[in-house]
């Protein structure tokens, strides 16, 4: 090769395949596809599974280009930023970087890298803006801050690959939105991109490398998709109970079956139990070492609340296999290459197809090798899914992850992030925004709509009025030139999600991790709760701190997160009913599950049927609480949600009445101190498919599912401040709580497009409103069963005891009011 | 529709918007209004509606219509924060307010006083009139009755079949009457009713008389 001439593809490729043999290793197919495609200018989406090798197929290619565009950058490294790569996940980006400089060690390569998260201290923030590593490993929150840097252009000019991992991770939320947004000022502010993808298997991948790319952009004309397509053998296995009898009808800890798991603990090296919410984890944590003391050392926890050095320390111990266990949530689903873990207990259900396939694969985490995983059902009716399950391993199946639409919180936080840094000429942004996904449909007046929300805080200028963020300055550039918004602008970007979180901290000192604040709030002083493996004793907040102690005394209360209610995706539901219907077989053509399920089914039998493929069961009856009324769809939770709220609706339309609604993955209740006459209901026809949008808008109870969306909308949109947890500064003074606001709007302002979002937000994210039709489609052709039953059944149970409630009613204020003050002075019989 | 309550011997009506009307002496006791609380949550990059200041404003001109009291009694917390231009519409109003206005200084109320009296609203800590004493902070000891803001008060009901409800209420504790915010912008904070307590819930246009009875947890 001649003195400045640029290596070939070949020769380029030729040396990641040396790596590789060096290694004793054969490069996959899609790794020399992804290599080609990368070198050729091509972006794209790869399609590969967590342990494959996904890291090597793009990180080669970004060596590979640099090597190409600089023969000698060997002896004369060029500065400036090169390559991003987007974790959603803190916790990945150490593996990232270890996988990365491994490379570079052994191909000699000068070419650093560098981590920019939350967690990265101010110092070595400071220290990135003034010289870039050449990779940058971040999150999509920190990638935002780095655009609310002033002179950002600066920094971003040299970089010619992005790189977005686990990006079905950020497809279904507005982190997702937020990436878009990151990558659309990307493509003009580095000229020579690449846009890359990394994807576990989902329905819609097609979809996901458009939303990714933009739809009817350049880049996705000059774009890819590479699959993977390894074969992974995966193995299920349930653990079931010795006696059914003894089988609980409800609950969701399964700690029943503790010592079904012991067993499994000896045999293999390392195991990985998964459970689905942190409350649980943190449960099973000290059963463990309450029942098995000999395990203390042995085992250790890891959820997404944990101090980040707790969880580091961890995941080195995994690796080093010197733990025997790890309990954790889905802060342990995603990348992170732990070799050693040989097999993974599933707690409960995982809800999703893919959540499983991920989890399973988490075990033998080595091309090749196979995975190995139990499930461990927490109630009975579990152990159909558990055969759910078992088939989903077998066949395709896997769900969609649903893409936002017209997000326009996280667009006034982008704008408002724009407006930080160097400002933004609203033309120039509007072509960037229009061409995303999320915005392809945006009107010109929504978006002057948003730009008069930023300047004037309002659609109309009063004179009165001191609004101050974003300003507009004589070159028609939008800029905040106030310190503070900026400031507080800042501080904001990272909370695109959820509740409040208080820091636990201990009074004398030592971070533990965060708590969302509604669990704190319900304690008392003196009280004492379990977190993070410990026994604390509760003494009261200050400044966003809840201060704590240690103590000897048992523990009344765990935390629970509420971000960890799943439900059933379409595909899973469908594998569900059809192991049901699998109820009426002979048992030899029963998988083991529902064969052990025989002595509930018989109780069910009892009182009502196991409904068949062409039957809708439907049970009321009785107590205390008042009258039950019970519908059995097998749809996930969130498709019940909206169909209990639309039937409630109809059947309120009839006469004046209160429901309370509950509902779980299998089926919902109306349960309300009048009887409803099912005949009534099914000769009204009140489960048509018929005005289904527009009931479902009358439904009052999609107002309060739109209260809670929000929440959400107002902190990441900016409306209302969070404060600054975690730093000790107060600004109570301008915290107000989203609730209130919610309420200020729906009287003063109810066409606010934000306040408008919650509700589309709910129709399409949560009531699902496709799969309702759907499934009230379905259930016109089946036959209606209504079973007027004397007690509760072994279906109603887990249902009728569900403690999360929602309310739907058509009596007007006053008479509820004058009802329920009526009932509560009601003297009590003797 | 207005509730018509006797409280230290006196009669007092209730207003679904949170005031209270003492006809005897023509006096409208108002709590909380919290003018300039939208406008400083505004200062600060707040998108806070503007329509919920404006209707602080058109409210309090309605009450003055169909009451046409003589004099406004506010019970603390009436301007929320340091001086904003919502100040210039209250002046305004003010000086345009056909009633005499007075003013129990409470916690939010952080501006000099004499902006007030050059305004001729009168300012003191508590008034004392009947068997009445006004204050912000609901007192702990106190001789006669007292009639008090601060708290927000609202109410939790639950009834059959797992419902719920919460609302501002007036609230009524032995010779102690906590009157409602007023402000639109202002929120509430939820009280335990214990026996011999009454409340009073604002049930959009109507006052609703809670039973003696605890409506909380039984």
């Amino acid at each position: 090769m001649k003195e400045g001439e640029k290596p070939g593809l070949e020769a380029l490729v030729g040396q990641a395949k040396q790596w590789f043999r060096s290694q004793g290793w054969e490069p996959f197919p899609f790794q020399e596809q992804t290599w080609q495609a990368f070198l050729q200018g091509k972006h794209g989406l790869l399609n590969a599974p967590t342990g494959s090798g996904k890291t090597y197929a793009l990180w080669f290619p970004i060596l590979l280009h640099y090597l190409r565009e600089f023969p000698d950058a060997r002896e004369r490294p060029r500065p400036g930023l090169k390559a991003i790569w987007v974790t959603p996940l803190r916790a990945l980006s150490q593996e990232i970087r270890q996988s990365a400089e491994r490379i570079t060690a052994d191909l000699e390569i000068p070419f650093s890298v560098g981590i920019r998260t939350g967690d990265t201290p101010q110092p070595e923030r400071a220290r990135q803006r003034k010289s870039m590593p050449d990779l940058l490993i971040t999150t999509p929150e920190s990638l935002q801050l780095l655009l609310a840097t002033p002179g950002y252009p600066k920094l971003f000019n040299s970089c010619y690959a992005v790189v977005v991992d686990e990006w079905h991770e950020l497809l279904g939320s507005k982190r997702g939105v937020q990436m878009e947004l990151g990558l659309s000022r990307m493509k003009s502010v580095c000229p020579a991109l690449r846009i890359w993808g990394i994807s576990a298997t989902i329905g819609n991948l097609e979809q996901a490398r458009e939303v990714l790319l933009g739809p009817g952009s350049e880049a996705l004309q000059n774009s890819t998709l590479i699959r993977a397509r390894l074969n992974k053998k995966i193995t299920v296995k349930s653990l079931l109970p010795d006696r059914m009898e003894t089988f609980p009808w409800r609950g969701h800890l399964g700690l029943h079956l503790l010592e079904a798991v012991m067993p499994i603990l000896r045999e293999s090296k390392t195991t990985l139990i998964f459970t689905n919410t942190r409350s649980q984890c943190e449960i099973w944590f000290q059963k463990l070492l309450e029942h098995h003391p000999e395990l203390a050392g042995e085992i250790a926890m890891h959820h997404g609340s944990i101090d980040k050095d707790t969880r580091l320390w961890v995941e080195q111990a995994i690796r080093r296999e010197s733990l025997r266990a790890v309990v954790c949530t889905s802060s342990l689903d995603l990348g992170v290459d732990f070799a050693p873990v040989e097999t993974v207990v599933q707690i409960g259900g995982p809800k999703g197809v893919a959540r499983f396939l991920q989890r399973a694969g988490r075990s033998g985490h080595r091309p090749g090798k196979e995975s190995r995983i139990y499930f461990l059902p927490t109630h009975a009716i579990e152990l159909v899914e558990a055969a759910a399950l078992q088939r989903t391993v077998e066949g395709e199946g896997v769900e969609d992850r649903i893409p936002y639409l017209n997000s326009f919180d996280v667009l006034a936080q982008y704008l408002t992030t724009l407006a930080v840094s160097d400002g933004f000429l609203p033309e120039e942004t509007y072509r960037e925004v229009a061409q995303t996904f999320c915005f392809q449909a945006m009107t010109r007046d929504q978006w002057e709509w948003l730009l008069n929300f930023l300047v004037l805080g309002s659609q109309s200028l009063q004179t009165y009025d001191e609004y101050k963020k974003v300003e507009r300055l004589g070159n028609g550039i939008l800029k905040v030139t106030n310190r503070g918004v900026a400031m507080r602008h800042r501080f904001q970007i990272g909370t695109i999600v959820g509740d409040t979180d208080l820091v636990v901290r201990y009074q004398k000192g030592g971070y533990i991790g965060t708590i969302e604040e509604w669990f704190i709030s319900q304690l008392q002083q003196g009280d004492v709760f379990t977190f993070a493996g410990r026994n604390l004793e509760f003494i009261r907040i200050r400044e966003m701190q809840a201060l704590v102690r240690n103590t000897s005394k048992k523990s009344g209360k765990v935390p629970s997160w509420m971000g960890g209610r799943l439900t059933l995706s379409a595909q899973m539901s469908q594998l569900l009913r059809e192991e049901l219907y699998s109820a009426s077989l002979p048992p030899e053509q029963q998988s083991e599950e529902i064969r052990a399920l025989a002595p509930l089914f018989e109780w069910q039998r009892s009182e009502s049927i196991v409904p068949g493929p062409g039957e809708f069961l439907i049970e009321t009856f009785k107590t205390r609480e008042g009258c039950h009324h019970l519908f059995y769809p097998f749809e996930g939770r969130f498709v019940h949600e909206a169909m209990a709220s639309l039937l409630s609706y109809r059947i309120s339309l009839l006469s004046p009445i209160t429901f309370s609604l509950a509902y779980n993955d299998y089926g919902f209740e109306l349960l309300s101190d009048q009887e409803v006459d099912i005949g009534l209901v099914l000769d009204n026809d009140l489960l048509s498919p018929l005005y289904l949008a527009d009931d479902l808008q009358k439904s009052l109870n999609a107002t309060e599912m739109a209260r809670r969306k929000f929440r959400d909308i107002a902190v990441i949109s900016g409306l209302v401040f969070t404060g600054y947890p975690n730093k000790g500064i107060k600004m109570k003074h301008l915290q107000s709580n989203s609730q209130l606001l919610f309420e200020v709007f729906r009287d003063c302002e109810p066409d606010h497009l934000l306040f408008q979002q919650a509700f589309s937000e709910t129709f399409e994210h949560q009531l699902e409103e496709g799969r309702l039709r759907q499934a009230l489609e379905r259930i016109a052709t089946q036959e209606v069963v209504w079973k007027a039953c004397e007690s509760p059944t072994p279906f109603s149970f887990p249902i009728i005891t569900d403690r999360l409630r929602e309310k739907l009613s058509s009596e007007k204020l006053a008479d509820r009011i004058r009802r329920m003050t009526r009932a509560l002075t009601r003297p009590k019989k003797r | 529709m207005t509730h018509t309550l006797e409280f230290g011997g006196e009669l007092l009506e209730l207003h679904p918007w949170g005031v209270l009307y003492w006809k005897r002496e023509s006096l409208l006791i108002v709590s909380d209004v919290h003018f300039g609380k939208v406008t400083h949550f505004r200062k600060y990059g707040a998108a806070v509606p503007q329509k919920a200041l404006e209707r602080n404003f058109i409210r309090m001109d309605c009450l003055l219509q169909d009451f046409r009291p003589a004099r406004v009694c506010f019970l603390g917390d009436l301007f929320h924060s340091h001086l904003n231009r919502e100040w210039d519409l209250f002046s305004q109003w003010a000086v345009g307010c056909p009633a005499a206005l007075e003013l129990v200084l409470g916690n939010h109320d952080i501006l000099s006083p004499t902006r007030y009296e050059a305004l001729g609203i009168r300012c003191g800590e508590s008034f004392r009139e009947g068997p009445f004493l006004f204050t912000h902070y609901p007192m702990d000891a106190f001789e006669g009755f007292n009639i008090a803001g601060h708290i927000h008060p609202a109410v939790r009901l639950k009834g059959p079949g797992k419902e719920r409800l919460r609302l501002p209420c007036f609230f009524i504790r032995g010779r102690q009457l906590i009157v409602p915010a007023f402000g639109a912008f202002t929120g509430s904070h939820v009280l335990e009713p214990r026996k011999g307590d009454r409340a009073f819930a604002l049930a959009g246009e109507a006052v609703i008389a809670l039973d003696e009875a605890a409506p909380g947890r039984p």
